[in-house]
């Protein structure tokens, strides 16, 4: 009996002394956790982003065209060679600046280094006011077309070259802007309406855009609709119009309007396996009738109906279906068409064509080679002394576009 | 010329008038859409889809604004992408 009691009491102390350095244990488990989940709070809140946000991205332009021309006047045919790193007309690097203010406002700065030296591309905030309305104020891309605003850039154009007159037919210009996307059925609309100073009528009938200061008290006016007819968004099709005076204030073009129209599609569908990507557009711009100096003799004046219209179609096929090196290849071709004034000091009929093969060596990074036709006919006044005959190029491009 | 171009536009502005006024509410093909099936949808519209591991989760919201105001897609459409672009 006694030795019962005895093994009770060695077992009860054994338990006893095994149970305290489980408690203690167990204590000193809880106080390390707590110390490290401390520990991570502080961490989380040093990087704790806030509200507003910060970023660089951008992109650059590299490449080298080789260019025959032969002009023919009056007869005679000069040819003349050029190649050059890189290829002026496209070369840039553009890094671009994004603020975000929490999700209502959203600042953007675009300067760029490029063949004019430095300039900006834009620089404007946005403040995003309503589910389908943001509004802009700055230094912006007008909504005239779609190629300017959302098909230029290096990384996404399939082709080295621009198609001629389409962008330079759409400015950048100081003012406000109101846009957005409204859902509609099974369909889309999106609206782009732009209050901005307007262009400038030059001496020979051209425009010049991006004034800081107005040259009149008119403001011009440019919007765009698009409509999107399919649920999976493949086409969209757009109108725009510009209207506004161009003449300087005081003078006797004061009145002088700019009325242009611009009309665009793209579509993109998967054919499979093949991703098929049609876009056109065509830009037609009527400036009303002056009497411009003749820069022959100062003392004469000349006129001419100032229209311009210039118009492409581009059709391009990515096999992304493909196994292998054939799904990053993409094959492009465009049809060009510009013409400009008959009878003033730069009147033409110009078209070209071009081809290109495309590598993506990512999404966004894009090595190419084109090649490009170009046929011009000078409409130019031959009493002004602006005739400059027939013109024909070869050009061969080569250039790397990267989106950082 | 001038008339050709009012009535194209005339057209174009009764054919919107028209499609607004018959189909007012989203459907539900459209409000079911997931964000992976509008990024492949309306990312490609202007470049290619983009991958998500080229951007941060904040990146991605301020990129998501960005590309809004120039695309025009909707807010649904830039929520739900950024979403799918942020995991």
């Amino acid at each position: 009996m006694r030795s019962k009691r005895i093994v009770l009491g060695i077992c009860l102390v054994a338990a006893l002394t095994n149970r305290i350095p489980l408690y203690a244990q167990k204590t000193v488990v809880d106080s390390a956790l707590l110390d490290r989940v401390s520990e991570l709070e502080k961490q989380m809140a040093s990087k704790k982003t806030g509200e507003d946000h910060f970023m660089v991205v951008g992109l650059t332009t590299v490449g080298f065209a080789s260019n025959k021309t032969t002009n023919t006047l009056g007869g005679v045919s000069t040819s003349t060679k050029s190649n050059s790193f890189p290829d002026a007309d496209n070369y840039e690097f553009s890094p671009m600046f994004l603020w975000r203010h929490g999700k209502s406002f959203l600042m953007e700065f675009e300067p760029s280094f490029n063949n004019n030296g430095l300039s900006v591309n834009w620089a404007d905030i946005s403040w995003f006011a309503a589910p389908a309305l943001i509004v802009r104020a700055g230094y912006f891309v007008l909504p005239y077309g779609t190629y300017a605003k959302r098909e230029a850039a290096g990384w996404i154009n399939k082709l080295a070259p621009d198609p001629m007159g389409i962008a330079d037919m759409t400015p950048t210009d100081y003012g406000v802007e109101v846009e957005g996307g409204i859902p509609v059925g099974s369909t889309k609309f999106s609206y782009d309406v732009a209050l901005t100073n307007g262009n400038q009528l030059n001496p020979d009938g051209t425009l010049t855009s991006g004034n800081i200061v107005d040259n009149n008290n008119n403001k011009t006016i440019t919007a765009r609709v698009g409509f999107l007819p399919l649920s999976n968004s493949s086409l969209e099709v757009g109108i725009s119009g510009m209207w506004g005076k161009v003449g300087d204030q005081g003078s006797p073009n004061q009145n002088i309007m700019d009325n242009s129209y611009a009309f665009d599609l793209n579509y993109v569908k998967m054919y499979s396996p093949i991703l098929l990507n049609i876009k056109a557009q065509y830009n037609i711009q009527n400036i009303g009738n002056v009497n411009y100096i003749s820069p022959v003799d100062s003392t004469q004046t000349y006129t001419f109906k100032n229209q311009t219209t210039a118009s492409f179609v581009q059709c391009s096929l990515r096999p992304v279906g493909a196994a292998g090196f054939m799904k990053d290849l993409e094959i492009a071709g465009r049809y060009t068409v510009f013409n400009t004034p008959s009878n003033s000091t730069f009147g033409a009929n110009q078209h070209d064509i071009t081809v290109g093969l495309d590598y993506w060596l990512t999404w966004r990074t894009v090595f190419k080679i084109c090649y490009q036709a170009y046929n011009g006919n000078s409409t130019a006044s031959k009493t002004l002394s602006s005739f400059t005959g027939t013109t024909t190029s070869d050009t061969f491009f080569v250039q790397f576009s990267i989106q950082l | 010329m001038k008339k050709t171009i009012i009535i194209i536009v005339a057209i174009f502005n009764n054919l919107l008038l028209i499609t607004a006024m018959y189909s007012c509410q989203v459907s539900h093909k459209v409000i079911s859409k997931s964000g992976v099936q509008l990024w492949a949808e309306n990312c490609q519209r202007c470049h290619n889809t983009p991958s998500s591991a080229s951007f941060s989760p904040e990146q991605w919201e301020t990129i998501g604004m960005h590309m809004q105001t120039r695309s025009l897609i909707t807010n649904e459409e830039r929520n739900k992408i950024v979403e799918f672009l942020k995991q």
